[in-house]
């Protein structure tokens, strides 16, 4: 086990090195950040003097390897947008995006796994109609439209939400159903079928035919071992929580690594691009691992050696 | 059965969940409905304001911001030597008097007893320390302003001179800007910058209380302010990118005042009942931008003054704009020093004569040009371009348009990439006609437009070292005369810009776009 642990996080080195190439070439491309930081009517003068100081003439090479020798210690340079150390700002981010994503996930798990086993169990029927169309309906709404009807709907029309920040629990319950919509839309298709599956075995007729109640065959037999499937699929929604956070943080202004990540690429400013997506990378692994790692806390069938 | 439990408990966390949130909006809605019924209208009961801008400060360093966005913090938080009325005249801040000695000496004598928000006085060292420091330091983007100042002498605590490198007419433009914020240089010294910028400390009616990056700057009341007593208790500026939930905080009352407010919305502002929509003029001036370059189409004068008489300025305000706008033909417009009333307000359109003039330079069977525009730079600005595409279409220009995005465009706009034809915005951060016409120098117009009007370029040095208000005035007249007749540029409006106001705040809007706090007041 202990093994098992070491090896996958020494997988996570050439990964990362992966990442940072990827991200550095692409940001090398995306173009030049001198041009957004100056006014549109500064000269060539200016620009260049501005493009010398933060050493962006030198050759490709030579900016890739001194971003490696930089971040190998930690240090992804200087925010050119706010000129500060890029990796504290995206840290600073984390709680509040944490925030949201837990609860969205939330959001999210309890709508889909009851309407999931619910629809699953009235397979055919109308309910089952209803629960599977909706999550197609769900999955169809893009965030930032669904963001904005919900501000406009339960913000301002009946002013029951705040429209946008962050502070109170009040703020969270837009932005959380928003992002947890589109995740829970999926989840309640995955769980549904996973739940079919499980229902189809042999084991659940035993129960049944032996008079155990039907509820309880449901809940204690057939979810039991729909679980490790649908934390499988739970996990999986964790880049659907990256993507739709950083929609979702924009439309309600919601200070968290997303705003700040769009923000970034819109200013090209590559230091922070570089250290959110780095810090995004290393939460999905060790999301991921942990996954593997409550795996065998519920079933003990399996293990890793 | 663990997980019995566990379901129940967490059915119950949801229904306790909603139950506390929708207990909370009746309140608020029935306290909002209450409010309307007893006054018919909306009123302020506190005195702290809100606004909500497009986007959040990047700095906390008076001397390295060039935005919009960051002086209207750092101008209500720090104090210059001078600074500019609602009217864009410059009045003195700080100075108690001023007198020019020579033709590269100032001498300014301090007000007294002006203290920072720490209790120290505001001294004649301040105020040396903060202009060397940005005369000096070339990595501040206020640096470029401040090239022609050579020297700051103290002569006593309250009095000091400025010594420039030749006679510069712009002086107390420059110390009107947000570069000439006066630093406190005890204070400084002891914390170092990066110490400022946490807890930064100037001598303005308000004082700092913290800045939540891309969520809100606060500020509070300074008691021992030297001037008028401050308005307002607290001003919290706050971020919001996205344009439609900038709208939404200011219905709700979240927000007194939004910035930026996107044509799609203005109905939004202005039906609703409690808000209306201000416009205001803004310095930015659209235009395009023509290459003259040899061997370009547009090097020729016919097909410029064509180009310019295919575009009926009036149309696309009227139409694209929603009237948010004012045809031009120059890039100084009115309330900046120099401008030229003839050249305000004003446009030609003729594409009967447009066609003759195509005909005349031999381009009678039509000629194809690129146009190159942003699109969610400006407001509007795709759909503007698209128009004019239609109107130079009529005369038969075929115009292959080219849309970019934002960053993508300004890219190749600043590597002088652009084509015939390019769509820009350009703004003026002196409020003075010397930073626009700089455009037209043979120096900066290389690679660009290619403009080369030798004698245009010696008006324009000749201007730029010229102390005599009217003469200089007359000399910016001459050039944008010259400039219409030309046409380097093509120019199409002035911008303006639109708020969001609460019917509960007087709010005017000001050239330069800046918001000083104590010039809005509850109704």
């Amino acid at each position: 086990m202990k093994k098992y642990i070491t090896k996958r996080l020494l997988e996570i080195i050439p990964v990362l090195f992966i990442i940072t190439f990827v991200v550095f070439v692409l940001m090398y491309h995306a173009g030049d950040p001198v041009a957004m930081m100056l006014p549109d009517e500064a000269s060539q003068e200016d620009r260049e003097n501005m493009r010398e100081a933060l050493g962006l003439n030198d050759p490709f090479i030579v900016q890739y390897g001194n971003f490696l020798k930089d971040i190998s210690t930690g240090n992804f340079g200087e925010s050119i947008r706010y000129n500060t150390q890029a990796l504290p700002l995206v840290i600073e981010r984390l709680p509040a995006s944490f925030e949201l994503a837990g609860v969205a996930m939330l959001v999210a798990i309890l709508i889909s796994i009851p309407l999931g086993i619910w629809s699953a169990n009235k397979r055919n029927t109308v309910t089952d109609l209803f629960i599977t169309g909706g999550s197609v309906l769900g999955k169809a709404m893009p965030n930032f439209w669904l963001g904005i009807m919900l501000i406009l709907i339960l913000a301002v029309n009946v002013q029951i939400f705040p429209v946008s920040g962050r502070g109170t629990l009040v703020h969270l319950v837009l932005p959380a159903i928003t992002l947890g919509t589109s995740i829970a839309a999926e989840m309640t298709r995955l769980v549904r079928s996973s739940m079919l599956d499980t229902l189809g075995q042999d084991y659940i007729r035993t129960a049944s035919s032996k008079g155990v109640p039907y509820f309880k065959v449901v809940v204690s037999h057939a979810f039991r071992n729909t679980l490790i499937p649908v934390i499988t699929i739970t996990t999986l929604q964790l880049s659907i929580v990256v993507s739709g956070s950083i929609i979702t943080e924009s439309v309600f202004q919601w200070p968290g690594l997303g705003l700040l990540l769009v923000q970034a690429v819109n200013a090209r400013d590559m230091a922070v691009v570089q250290a959110a997506v780095f810090i995004i990378a290393i939460l999905v692994i060790v999301v991921n691992l942990i996954t593997d790692l409550i795996y065998v806390l519920i079933d003990p069938r399996i293990k890793y050696s | 059965m663990k997980l019995k439990y566990f379901l129940s408990g967490a059915l119950l966390a949801i229904v306790l969940f909603l139950a506390a949130c929708s207990g909370n909006g009746e309140e608020e809605v029935e306290a909002e409905s209450q409010g309307e019924e007893e006054s018919g209208e909306v009123e302020k009961d506190d005195k702290n304001l809100v606004i909500a801008q497009a986007s959040d400060l990047v700095t906390m360093d008076p001397q390295d911001s060039l935005s919009t966005t960051g002086d209207r913090f750092f101008r209500n938080l720090n104090n210059r030597l001078f600074k500019r009325n609602p009217d864009m005249e410059i009045v003195p801040d700080l100075v108690e008097s001023s007198e020019n000695i020579d033709e590269e000496t100032w001498r300014f004598k301090l007000i007294e007893g002006v203290k920072f928000h720490n209790g120290e006085d505001l001294t004649a060292e301040d105020v040396k320390f903060s202009l060397e420091r940005v005369m000096t330091d070339d990595s501040l983007k206020e640096y470029p302003y401040f090239t022609q100042l050579k020297e700051v002498n103290v002569i006593d605590d309250y009095e000091l001179e400025v010594v420039t490198d030749g006679p510069m007419p712009t002086i107390q433009h420059v110390l009107a800007k947000s570069g000439s914020g006066i630093l406190p240089k005890d204070y400084v010294e002891e914390v170092g910058m990066e110490g400022f910028m946490e807890q930064p400390i100037g001598s303005g009616p308000y004082k700092f209380v913290e800045w939540k990056i891309d969520d809100k700057v606060v500020m509070e009341r300074n008691e021992d302010y030297f001037g008028d007593e401050p308005t307002w208790d607290t001003v919290t500026i706050r971020a919001i990118n996205e344009g439609s939930t900038r709208v939404g905080e200011l219905l709700t009352g979240g927000v007194d005042l939004i910035t930026d407010v996107a044509p799609n919305e203005w109905d939004r502002v202005e039906n609703n009942e409690g808000t209306s929509l201000v416009s205001g003029e803004s310095t930015r001036v659209m235009l395009l931008m023509n290459r003259m370059t040899e061997g370009t189409i547009t090097a020729d004068p016919k097909v410029r003054e064509a180009i310019d008489l295919a575009i009926d300025q009036q149309a696309i305000v009227d139409s694209v704009l929603q009237g948010s706008g004012v045809p031009v033909r120059s890039r100084v417009p009115e309330g900046v020093h120099g401008s030229d009333p003839d050249l305000y307000d004003a446009y030609v359109h003729d594409p009967e004569r447009a066609k003759e003039l195509l005909e005349e330079a031999g381009y009678g069977d039509g000629f194809e040009l690129t146009l190159t525009s942003p699109k969610g730079r400006y407001p509007m600005d795709g759909q503007v371009a698209e128009l004019i595409a239609v109107m130079l279409g009529e005369v038969g220009i075929d115009v292959n348009l080219e849309l970019l995005e934002s960053g993508t465009f300004i890219e190749k706009y600043s590597n002088k990439d652009n084509e015939e034809l390019i769509m820009i915005g350009l703004a003026d951060g002196l409020l003075d006609a010397s930073y626009s016409l700089v455009h037209y120098s043979i120096d900066r117009a290389a690679g660009q437009t290619d403009y080369n009007n030798e004698e245009i370029d010696q008006l324009f040095k000749e201007a730029s070292r010229n102390l005599d208000k009217e003469e200089r005035v007359e000399q910016f007249k001459q050039i944008q005369q010259t400039v219409a007749e030309e046409r380097p540029h093509t120019f199409l409006y002035q911008s303006k810009v639109n708020y969001g106001v609460s019917d509960a705040i007087d709010f005017q809007p000001r050239l330069d776009e800046n918001i000083i706090f104590d010039d809005v007041s509850v109704k």
